[in-house]
């Protein structure tokens, strides 16, 4: 619309983004199931709210940041190698609590795994796909995946080449399998051509995936992508590992 | 050997001690996975002393051990395994595991 | 009408129904230009599953076990996140904690109040 001197008139407003205007099943089903279960005494209307919120905050912005910090201060840094649940408190996470129910799921024995020039970690949960959530957020779908899960543990540098990171085979590549009350996040190492930067520009490129082990982080790699390779070693018909008794 | 009182968890090992994965049976369900069952590796750490996973869940009145962080060399744990250097580590009670002529029991 | 199936799982025909519709979030977003990667239930029933293990209904080990059985098998061309509803759901049928009858009145009284908004 224009002004009467010929010039626009800059007060509209965007429209908003699209979203999905059909009512699905599966949305459909999430709130049957939810309701149903508050009818039989599964839970509360109260406790499901504050789960569905606190899914919803936890995100890798702590994880970020923890390592950005160890990064700058070698005293942190040690902090988060002797007592990581110390640590979390500097960037706002209490294990003990993490939930702010004070019932934590997600256990409370936090290990903060450090990457050197000839030690690459990568985390993975075998059993069912522990995770440090309040650290890190949500878990990926991938990572809950059988074919991530069953594949890292004998095949990680074919796994971690499907995600782009190639590790030398001079650097030992470590895998962690949590399957037990320690929750792990790796602390990479601090790429070459970030003299100078400061914390919040540090953290802007230690991703999720940079925390679980299957990128690194380097200068301008602020989000993680995942191209689709086909997996040259598929779930199923592998031969027995060699521990398993007969 | 060892036995535990509630204020003493069992724990055997230190930091550095050779041990094996016991191969045993499991009443309902079990965290230790099968590729690692029979299998050699190292104490990497000591972590938390707790319950076994096992008798929380069916609150049996276990007894609190600690729980370590074992290395594994993956040619170890892998017929086909190619890098030498590689390694795996994950956690087990005290009560799967079993000394490898260790110094100390 | 529920088959057998080789996993010593039995289909569950209401799951099935849904399931054929092939209206995963990775379609009905493009279809409709919506750029959310996820679709906006994925929270909620993050809070269903954490709620059913913290009351002890529905353990999340046990869930897990049960997501990856049913998700290898009767579910595995349904992706993420639907996949773990629907596995949820059979899961929850399979263990007596709800009924298919009583989950099929549900679903059709919440998607009339929906349309009704």
């Amino acid at each position: 619309m224009t002004t009467a001197t010929g010039g626009h008139d800059h007060g509209h407003i965007h429209p908003p983004a699209p979203q999905v205007e059909e009512i699905s099943d599966y949305s459909v089903l999430e709130i049957a199931l939810r309701e149903l279960a508050i009818e039989h005494g599964l839970f509360t209307a109260e406790e499901h709210l504050h789960f569905t919120e606190w899914a919803e905050k936890i995100g890798p912005a702590s994880g970020s940041r923890l390592v950005a910090k160890a990064w700058l201060d070698p005293e942190f840094k040690k902090l988060c190698l002797t007592d990581a649940n110390a640590a979390s408190k500097a960037v706002g996470v209490d294990w003990l609590d993490p939930t702010g129910a004070g019932t934590p799921s997600d256990y409370t024995h936090f290990v903060v795994l450090e990457d050197t020039p000839t030690l690459h970690h990568v985390i993975v949960c075998t059993l069912c796909s522990c995770y440090p959530r309040p650290m890190l957020g949500n878990s990926p779908y991938w990572y809950r995946s059988t074919n991530y899960r069953r594949r890292l543990v004998r095949w990680p540098r074919p796994v971690l080449s499907e995600f782009g990171l190639i590790v030398p085979p001079e650097v030992e590549v470590r895998v962690e399998d949590s399957n037990q009350k320690c929750r792990f996040m790796v602390m990479p190492m601090r790429p070459e051509g970030t003299d100078g930067w400061t914390e919040d520009q540090l953290a802007e490129i230690v991703t999720r995936d940079c925390m679980i082990g299957v990128a690194s982080p380097k200068p301008g790699r602020t989000a993680d992508k995942h191209p689709i390779h086909k997996a040259r070693h598929p779930v199923g018909h592998e031969p027995k590992p060699m521990g398993v008794a007969e | 050997m060892s036995s535990s009182s509630k204020n003493t968890p069992v724990c055997r090992f230190k930091v550095g001690d050779r041990v094996r994965i016991k191969d045993q049976s499991w009443l309902f369900y079990s965290r230790v996975q099968l590729y690692a069952r029979g299998v050699e590796g190292t104490i990497a750490r000591l972590n938390y002393t707790d319950l076994v996973a096992e008798d929380e869940t069916f609150n049996v009145e276990g007894e609190i051990e600690q729980h370590y962080i074992v290395q594994f060399r993956q040619q170890d744990l892998w017929p086909e395994y190619a890098f030498p250097n590689d390694t795996l580590q994950s956690e087990y009670p005290d009560r799967w595991l079993e000394p490898l002529n260790n110094s100390q029991a | 009408m529920s088959a057998a199936s080789d996993t010593g799982h039995d289909r569950i025909a209401l799951l099935e129904a849904i399931r054929s519709q092939g209206k995963e979030w990775g379609v009905l977003a493009p279809k409709w230009g919506c750029n959310d990667p996820d679709p906006p239930w994925k929270f909620p029933l993050a809070g269903t599953f954490e709620a059913l293990s913290e009351s002890g209904a529905l353990p999340s080990l046990e869930r897990r076990h049960a997501e990856d059985e049913l998700g290898d098998s009767l579910y595995k061309d349904v992706p993420p996140p639907e996949s773990y509803l629907l596995t949820l759901a059979h899961t929850m049928i399979e263990r007596g904690l709800l009924a298919e009858g009583e989950l099929q009145q549900k679903m059709q009284a919440v998607r009339s109040r929906l349309e009704e908004e």
